[in-house]
């Protein structure tokens, strides 16, 4: 523990967080023509290397502290400040867990040469590089360009799927992206021409004096509009079900895991933005949140109930738990918040391990819809289970990964004198449980009904090993469930100047 | 009202700017219309950010020249310069993904596009 905290005092440890996967991925493509074997391990490698860079920056965290870091020696506000705090931790460290369990699928990208299995390392190296300068930066304008560099890989991505049509899911996914980009954008500008300042907290402070103005709180409209786009939180989440489901399997566990999450950690931010200037009225903001989530949360796991498509089923869960995410940062007490942070956390290892495992089962049988795919439960047991383990710690039976998140959630709703929320929060959990016994039904205790499933076999290690790693780590994440929230209760108490 | 509206006539340019890309994007089937409608905001945002940096009256940010009280923001434009690069980058994919739905849908307007030939 001595030996890493001396590690953890490496003063540039923040900007290598971002600059090494980012360069990691410039470097990959140059060893696609010589070596691209070679080019897998150092893809490993180099997120290998960010997932410990991510663990020493959080023993610092544990010793120090939040802590910042002033871009080119520059000092804030004037300079682009880093900054440091127990939601980056969690988010980075989610990240890079996911992202280093799917590069090791990367062979799955489906009837791809070496060629695209190269590029698949560096794009999700480039989106690694993004979300872990998204979530640490403290300055606006940074966050939207880390905001798009986040972001046109995630398009890239989708397109990548060699299946026909792939293409203009990814154009569906990115023109509401881009739109949805320049909203923020936009937002910033006005915060810019209202207070001359890019810094998060200084502009939090300028704001102040002038209250809640109109043109605050249109930046504000405009700035969380546009996240929510890419959070996918009813209804801004048109796009979501498409583009995860045409995408291949590691790259929908790689939307679906994270990168709708970031969309989450940016609305965060601006509760500590416009909370001390917006004051009683971001509590309108607050409520609008809490019902667009209990509406996200009934829609969404409703409409997976009645999919007959597997990944279009989870596509639609994941609506259901960003529902529950919001939910919690919509009820601002600060058991309700730690519960929503906690949410982002496991659903992010869950999901990610859920969309593996579907991915291994569809792309071995070729069958897409869960009726199809009875029986498969004994051809392959491995990926079947799981799943499985996947879908009840998503519907949160205790005591997996899915339960802690939900649980703090119900405690805030009680905290907070809302106890018809309960409703809300149990019955979403009962109809995840629902549509999560469909499928293991129909895995398990049915008989095959079409040939693809009597003659598959069990999927590849480069499949397995990820997924069954993912959902046995949000399983395990969930008996330690008190300690995260633990961890993140400080950060919940602080948020927006409370 | 009216007095506000003409003082501000930029911000009024901008936001008119604004809406017709945001309609041009929402009406249009077409899916190159629908790129040149986000073209049509982006540069209404960057007009926009450019225009806050200034100060009527306000000498160019130029250290040799000397600077007078007022000067105009430089900050703004390097804002703008970064968003133009992502913009670029934005639209650059946009049309790759547009030239091959065309290749595989045979068509790029959007009520046309079903399952794939």
């Amino acid at each position: 523990m001595r030996a890493l905290a001396a590690f953890a005092d490496w003063p540039h440890l923040l900007p290598a967080l971002f600059l090494l996967p980012l360069a990691g991925a410039a470097l990959l493509p140059a060893l696609l023509r010589t070596r691209p074997a070679v080019a897998w391990a150092s893809a490993l490698a180099v997120a290998l290397a960010t997932t410990m860079l991510a663990v020493l920056a959080l023993v610092r965290l544990l010793g120090d502290g939040d802590y910042g870091y002033a871009m080119a020696g520059w000092a804030p506000p004037l300079g682009i400040e880093l900054r440091y705090d127990r939601l980056s931790a969690i988010t980075l460290l989610t990240g890079a867990l996911v992202s280093l369990a799917l590069l090791f699928a990367r062979r799955e990208m489906t009837g791809a040469g070496r060629r695209q299995a190269v590029l698949y390392c560096s794009l999700v190296l480039i989106l690694l590089g993004g979300m872990n300068g998204f979530v640490i930066t403290a300055d606006l304008f940074n966050l939207f360009v880390f905001m798009e560099l986040l972001s046109l890989p995630a398009y890239a991505l989708v397109a990548m799927s060699p299946a026909r049509g792939a293409a203009l899911a990814a154009l569906k996914y990115l023109l509401p992206g881009a739109v949805s980009s320049l909203l923020v954008l936009f937002g910033i500008g006005v915060l810019h021409a209202l207070t001359g300042s890019l810094n998060m907290a200084d502009v939090a402070v300028r704001l102040t004096p002038g209250g809640p103005s109109p043109a605050t709180v249109l930046a504000l409209v405009l700035i969380s509009v546009g996240l929510l786009v890419k959070a996918a939180l009813f209804p801004l989440h048109f796009w979501l079900p498409d583009a995860h489901s045409a995408a291949p399997g590691p790259v929908s566990a790689l939307l679906s895991g994270l990168v709708v999450k970031m969309g989450v950690v940016g609305v965060v931010r601006m509760f500590d933005v416009f909370g001390p200037a917006l004051g009683g009225a971001m509590q309108a903001f607050e409520n609008l949140l809490l019902i667009l989530g209990v509406l996200a949360i009934l829609t969404g796991a409703l409409a997976a109930l009645v999919q007959h498509e597997l990944k279009r089923m989870l596509a639609w869960s994941t609506v259901a738990n960003i529902g529950y995410i919001f939910v919690g940062l919509g009820l601002a007490g600060s058991a309700a918040v730690s519960g929503g942070i906690a949410h982002v956390f496991y659903h992010g290892l869950t999901k990610a391990g859920l969309f593996l495992a579907a991915a291994a089962l569809v792309e071995r049988t070729g069958l897409h819809d869960i009726d199809d795919l009875r029986g498969l439960g004994h051809r392959m047991p491995l990926a079947a289970t799981a799943l499985s383990a996947g879908l009840i710690a998503v519907a949160g039976v205790p005591p997996t990964a899915g339960f802690v998140g939900k649980w703090q959630i119900a405690l805030g709703a009680l905290e907070a004198g809302r106890p018809e929320l309960l409703v809300v929060v149990l019955g979403g959990a009962l109809l995840a449980l629902a549509y999560g016994m469909r499928v293991i039904n129909a895995l398990f205790f049915r008989a095959p009904v079409s040939d693809q499933v009597v003659t598959a076999s069990e999927a590849p290690a480069s499949m397995l090993v990820p997924s069954v790693l993912l959902v046995a780590l949000a399983l395990a994440g969930g008996l330690s469930g008190a300690r995260v929230i633990e961890f993140i209760l400080p950060f919940a108490e602080s948020l927006g100047g409370r | 009202m009216l007095q506000a509206l003409f003082s501000h006539i930029d911000y009024v340019a901008v936001t008119v700017l604004f809406c017709a890309g945001l309609y041009i994007m929402i009406a249009r089937g077409n899916l190159l219309k629908k790129v040149i409608g986000l073209n049509i905001m982006e540069t209404a945002v960057f007009a926009f950010i450019v225009t806050t940096g200034m100060i009527d009256g306000g000498d160019p940010p130029l250290l040799e020249q000397g600077l007078g009280p007022d000067f105009a923001s430089p900050l703004p434009h390097a804002l703008v310069l970064t968003g133009i690069v992502v913009a670029v980058s934005v639209t650059a994919v946009a049309l790759a993904l547009i030239v091959r739905v065309k290749r595989e849908h045979g068509t790029i307007e959007f009520d046309e596009l079903g399952e794939p030939r």
